[in-house]
């Protein structure tokens, strides 16, 4: 690795030395560095895309015309089981906190993650997790009652075998890595802000970022307590859901929705900080509004909490109740509504530049309003009791999903690929996976509201020919068919840039925020110099003789801690070093959580490895390795 | 360097803060936030439970006993006294006393653990046995988790400072897992009057 610009060498080695892993194998498993981590949870949670992806590709072939054959209806089940927990948990999500985790720290000037040992356990554990459910899957018991797995059918009674056993635990192992991302997030964000970043200049993405991480904070023990008590009802006999020993179905359908509803603005929230980044960069201006801006952000945030009952409008709750909800549903869209109009003032006042990240966000402006009209709709009660359970609502959730998520991401894929590779994707291919994509998407979920007007149901693994649905599905099936092609142009574009892409530089498109002031990608230490902030657009505001920060050792890991309103010096903090430790953690925790889905004995077999890693984590060494750091330095 | 420029020095900066100011108190407010409101979870399905029986605890069942969980609240209760003076030694940078506290938490730690096992007989049901029971035997199990969790660490730090590596920063540590203690003890005083004195009067 060269050093940046204006860095000088010997400075850059001594860094180098202190910071960077070690190689090999050994290197990439002990490895605490938020990149390295962050690139591969990136890459780790757009497989399970893909994997999501072809679960979806087998359902649109089974159902491509009547009476296919291709696919039968418990293997259907699962497929759209796994299809949607894996979209949900393991990609979304996920993908969202990877893209924090890789960014935050270099879009705030620090030098890596809050606490990078936690940050590797987490990655571990969602890894092992999303294995296990894959390998359920293949081997034929997948779980197959539902993303969301609605007792009493989910219960002891209706579904025996290990089958929910396997989605409680898949979904328990991605809370404590969503959870662990959340506290890293929030941390960073709060305490290693380089000097002069006070609150009111973090960049939108930043924001964006810290509300997520309340949100997954407040939601998630909300999923991950249903879980633990359907699982307790399985594996030993409790009766929480059980109406016939007191228990109570509906209490799953809140514990659930209460989480469920927020989940999806903590899909929504980080990717509406892309948009506004990529806005921003393209116009070359600042976002207009920026108060108005992180207001909206957190309004998002606090109103994603009132909603969740509006899942619940066939449930028989109190009319009051139902008005309340459907009142709180159609607030929610005044916040997002200011960002909008933010972005086309942004916009307007300056001149866009139509790079493929651009594209990507003009394409969830027009997708997400779709679902938006759509969710519109069904926020009202008694339309929603038509449309609930049908086709009309795998529409509208595709629009607002991959409209308010996947669009923004590709964008930001796009936009930041060249920060963690060097290179830039090629816009040529861009602008065909784009439209194809744009098409496809299109072109798959809008027949699906014309479908569940006409009362197709969804979770159907085959229909009559009678029901006039077919020619729909076939449409929807090509849709999907053009969907594949542009993610299989996507991974060209990927692969070749990799190689042959043109050389990013530092930055490539002129974008103001401090990731784009070190070099592409950036050394093991993110700063030679830690950065001060002098304004909203870091780069573009800073002056020619910009001061920096200088005093932090280099014979050792530290780094800067600043207080949490105006980012001034606080004080200096040693940093861990790189530790196996966190993968045998995340390990033990996998014996633990995959036995327990067999045996309630998993508890006593399990705790043994979690102790003893839990003491080798805990057992502070640093000091040992920094003597040896320096040893080394004097020898 | 390069010449010209503002430097902004850090290297006189401390190394070791208390408090807010320090990254390791927002990780632990970051936890007990996240187990606070899973606590309350419990607490919160405890009272929705309670909407499907006429009496509480349900027909048949009997009342929890209330000699141990006493004795346990009372205890925790009492055990932030010394745990305060864990923080004042800790701030002060008093050896002597971090180890002297550190060392009668983890005692109490294990006695805690002890005394949760007699909680548990004190239900008087059994988890199995109705929804009541069940989410009494959740909450508490709940809590007893964390208290195990905190127990373990108690006892791998107690170790750890009876040895000669302490660093200043070490004495940041002990104020973080006083400030945990709070949170452990505080929550429990909420959960025992929901769980033990709740049935005699719901
Ligand atoms: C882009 C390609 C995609 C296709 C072709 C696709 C297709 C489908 C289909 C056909 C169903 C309905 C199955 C049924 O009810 O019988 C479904 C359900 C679902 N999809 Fe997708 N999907 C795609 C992407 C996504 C993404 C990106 C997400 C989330 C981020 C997602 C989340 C879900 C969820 C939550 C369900 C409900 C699963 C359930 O009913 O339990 N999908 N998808
Ligand atoms: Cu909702």
């Amino acid at each position: 690795m060269t050093p940046a610009v204006g860095v000088d060498p010997g400075e850059h080695a001594a860094l180098e030395r202190v910071w960077r892993d070690r190689t090999g194998l050994w290197g990439w498993l002990t490895s605490t560095e938020h990149k390295s981590i962050g690139k591969r949870y990136i890459i780790t949670a757009f497989v399970f895309f893909l994997l999501g992806g072809l679960n979806a590709g087998l359902m649109r072939a089974q159902l491509a015309r009547p009476e296919n054959g291709l696919i039968g209806p418990d293997r259907y089940n699962q497929l759209f089981t796994v299809h949607g927990t894996t979209m949900m948990f393991l990609f979304a999500v996920p993908i969202m906190t990877a893209m924090g985790l890789y960014f935050v720290p270099l879009m705030v000037g620090a030098r890596n993650v809050a606490f990078p040992r936690l940050n590797a356990y987490g990655y571990w554990v969602y890894l092992i997790g999303g294995t296990f459910l894959y390998v359920q899957l293949l081997l034929n018991t997948g779980p197959d009652t539902g993303w969301f797995s609605y007792v009493p059918l989910a219960g002891p009674g209706f579904s025996p075998g290990k089958r929910v056993d396997t989605w409680a635990q898949t979904v328990t192992f991605t809370e404590i890595a969503a959870l662990v991302g959340a506290v890293e997030l929030i941390v960073t964000i709060f305490k290693n802000r380089a000097p002069g970043m006070s609150l009111n200049r973090m960049p939108l993405f930043v924001w964006a970022m810290l509300v997520m991480a309340f949100m997954i904070l407040f939601a998630m023990p909300w999923v991950a307590s249903a879980t633990l008590f359907l699982a307790m009802d399985r594996l030993i006999g409790t009766h929480l859901f059980n109406p016939a020993e007191g228990g109570d179905a509906l209490l799953w359908q809140h514990l659930f929705w209460f989480f469920g509803h927020p989940e999806v603005y903590i899909i929504f929230v980080p990717a509406l900080g892309m948009v506004s980044e990529i806005v921003s960069t393209f116009t070359r201006r600042p976002v207009f509004g920026y108060p108005a801006m992180v207001l909206s952000l957190i309004t998002t945030g606090f109103l994603s909490f009132s909603l969740w009952v509006h899942h619940m409008f066939v449930t028989g709750i109190p009319e009051l109740g139902s008005s309340f909800f459907t009142a709180a549903s159609f607030m929610i869209a005044i916040p997002t509504g200011i960002q909008i109009f933010c972005w086309i003032a942004t916009i307007w006042a300056g001149r866009p530049r139509l790079t493929v990240p651009f594209l990507f966000i003009l394409g969830f402006v027009v997708t997400f309003m779709i679902g938006g009209f759509s969710g519109v709709m069904i926020a009202s009660v008694p339309y929603d009791q038509q449309a609930h359970d049908t086709y009309f609502i795998v529409a509208h959730l595709h629009y607002v999903l991959l409209g308010g998520g996947v669009f923004p991401l590709f964008g930001a894929f796009y936009f930041w690929y060249p920060k963690i590779t060097g290179r830039l994707l090629s816009e040529r291919l861009g602008r065909w996976h784009f439209a194809l994509w744009f098409i496809g998407v299109n072109l798959t979920f809008f027949p699906m509201h014309l479908l569940g007007l006409r009362g197709m149901p969804r979770r159907v693994y085959t229909y009559l020919p009678e029901t006039g649905w077919g020619p729909l599905n076939l449409l929807a099936t090509i849709g999907a068919v053009i969907v594949v092609l542009s993610v299989v142009l996507f991974l060209v574009n990927v692969a070749l840039s990799r190689w042959k892409g043109s050389e990013a530089g530092e930055n490539p498109w002129d974008a103001p925020t401090l990731e784009w002031g070190t070099t592409s990608p950036p050394p093991s230490y993110n700063f030679a110099y830690v950065p001060v902030v002098e304004g909203r657009s870091a780069l573009w505001d800073r002056s020619p003789d910009h001061p920096v920060v200088t005093g932090l050792r280099t014979d050792m890991r530290e780094v800067l801690v600043t207080t949490l309103l105006d980012a001034e010096p606080d004080h200096r903090h040693r940093h861990p070093q790189s530790t196996v430790w966190p993968l045998l953690t995340a390990l033990s925790t996998g014996v633990l959580f995959i036995t327990l889905v067999y045996t309630p004995w998993g508890l006593v077999i399990g705790i043994v490895p979690l102790t003893i890693s839990f003491i080798g984590w805990g057992w502070p060494t640093e000091r040992d390795h920094q003597e040896q750091l320096r040893e080394e330095a004097a020898a | 360097m390069r010449t010209g420029r503002t430097l902004i020095d850090v290297s006189r900066l401390p190394t070791a803060t208390f408090g807010p100011r320090d990254m390791m108190w927002w990780g632990t407010a970051g936890f007990i936030m996240i187990e606070g409101t899973t606590l309350f979870i419990c607490a919160a399905t405890y009272f929705y439970l309670r909407l499907n029986f006429g009496t509480w605890p349900p027909q048949h069942t009997l009342r929890p006993s209330l000699l141990w969980p006493t004795v346990q609240v009372v205890l925790m209760a009492l055990s932030n006294g010394p745990n305060l003076l864990l923080q004042r030694a800790a701030r002060a940078l008093d050896l002597n006393g971090v180890r002297r506290w550190v060392l009668l938490e983890a005692i109490l730690c294990v006695v805690f653990v002890a005394l949760r096992w007699q909680e548990f007989l004190s239900l008087n049901v059994r988890w199995d046995a109705n929804a009541y029971g069940s989410i009494a035997w959740a909450t508490v199990g709940l809590h007893a988790t964390l208290l195990v969790l905190q127990a373990l660490e108690t006892l791998v730090f107690t170790t750890f400072l009876f040895s000669d590596r302490i660093e200043e920063k070490h004495f940041s540590d002990a104020y973080d897992s006083a400030f945990y203690w709070y949170f452990m003890t505080g929550s429990w005083v909420v959960l025992y009057v929901v769980v033990f004195l709740g049935p005699r009067f719901m």
